[in-house]
């Protein structure tokens, strides 16, 4: 059981929130997420629950135009 | 600072900018080189991006995000790469909260040959933006309608393009250009993409718009510091004159040295006329 994180799969974490995925990650700071394509504000990680098959996007600041 | 350039400072959502040049902070050669670029082009605004991050990766933007940090400047992040509402609204909502900033420059692409915004979806995308709280700087063609639509939809900024992005081409329709400054006199028009040259900026402002923003245009130049020192120069020479109010173009020559009283003058034939 695996969630997608951008774009490769990524163990289900237990328990099964978006808090715990990202310690499982390691993501950097700074950065924000998406889920399923949704925006998930950070003060709601600990209580979004992600199902297996979730697609997860985990962004950091960078250049642009 | 002069008393003139103090009063004419740059309003863009309530904020006031001394500046009128917005430079991207994308294709530099190094951070330090963009760091150069900022400090001599004195950009009133820095444009930035979102990318996904790479499992394990060591530095993950936290290099590019003390860079921001260190150089004090207002940031302005994008949308660039979104095709749709959806993808759009949410990239703003997740810059919002990483830059910490409402400001947003919209870009939904409807063309992948030259990136031209797409018109529908730009301002369904930008009137969902505004209810969210956003204030919204879209990137838009110089089609009056399309602007007017933005306007409604309550974009208080609006961002034209000169040519397609990347291209360096210059304003490539400027009747169009000019005719949407004078239908649009009281909202801030910031000319973005396409421009290649100090003299494309320096020439928009002469024609009334309110700031220029350029990328590639800096950071493709062989020396980019010096380019940013160029068109900040040219962004202030062209507002100053649009300020002091240009000449009319007249059909037929006017001598500008006085007539009357010429050393050796003589009654030529043709003046007898």
């Amino acid at each position: 059981m695996s969630v997608i994180v951008n774009g490769h799969p990524q163990p289900l974490p237990e328990p099964p929130t978006l808090a715990a995925l990202l310690l499982l990650f390691s993501a950097s700071t700074p950065f924000a997420v998406a889920r399923n394509g949704e925006f998930v504000p950070r003060a709601n990680y600990e209580e979004c629950r992600i199902n297996p098959g979730d697609q997860i996007v985990i962004v950091h600041p960078t250049v642009g135009g | 600072m002069t008393n003139r350039e103090n009063e004419d400072q740059l309003t863009l959502y309530g904020q006031r900018f001394a500046s009128r040049l917005l430079l991207g902070t994308a294709r530099y050669e190094s951070p330090q080189q963009l760091a150069d670029a900022i400090r001599v082009g004195d950009p009133c605004l820095l444009t930035v991006s979102l990318r996904r991050q790479l499992p394990g990766a060591k530095d993950a933007g936290r290099s590019f995000w003390n860079l921001l940090r260190d150089t004090g400047r207002t940031i302005l992040p994008n949308t660039a790469g979104c095709h749709d509402v959806r993808e759009a609204v949410n990239t703003a909502c997740m810059a919002r909260e990483l830059f910490d900033t409402s400001l947003i420059k919209l870009e939904v692409i409807g063309d992948e040959v030259n990136l031209q915004p797409d018109p529908f979806r730009l301002v369904e995308t930008a009137t969902e933006l505004v209810k969210l709280g956003f204030q919204v700087l879209p990137y838009c063609t110089e089609d009056w309608v399309l602007c007017r639509r933005l306007m409604d939809a309550g974009c208080e900024v609006l961002m034209p393009w000169a040519a397609p992005i990347g291209t360096g081409q210059g304003p490539r329709n400027p009747s169009a250009l000019r005719e949407l400054r004078q239908r649009a006199p009281d909202i801030p028009l910031i000319v973005d993409a396409g421009i290649g040259l100090p003299s494309h900026a320096c020439q928009v402002m002469e024609w009334g718009f309110d700031g220029v923003l350029v990328n590639s245009a800096v950071s493709r130049a062989i020396d980019p510091v010096g380019m940013a020192s160029a068109f900040s120069a040219a962004v202030g020479a062209g507002r100053s004159a649009f300020l002091a109010g240009p000449m009319t173009v007249q059909e037929l020559a006017v001598p500008s040295t006085p007539e009357i009283g010429r050393p050796f003058q003589q009654i030529h034939a043709w003046e007898q006329r």
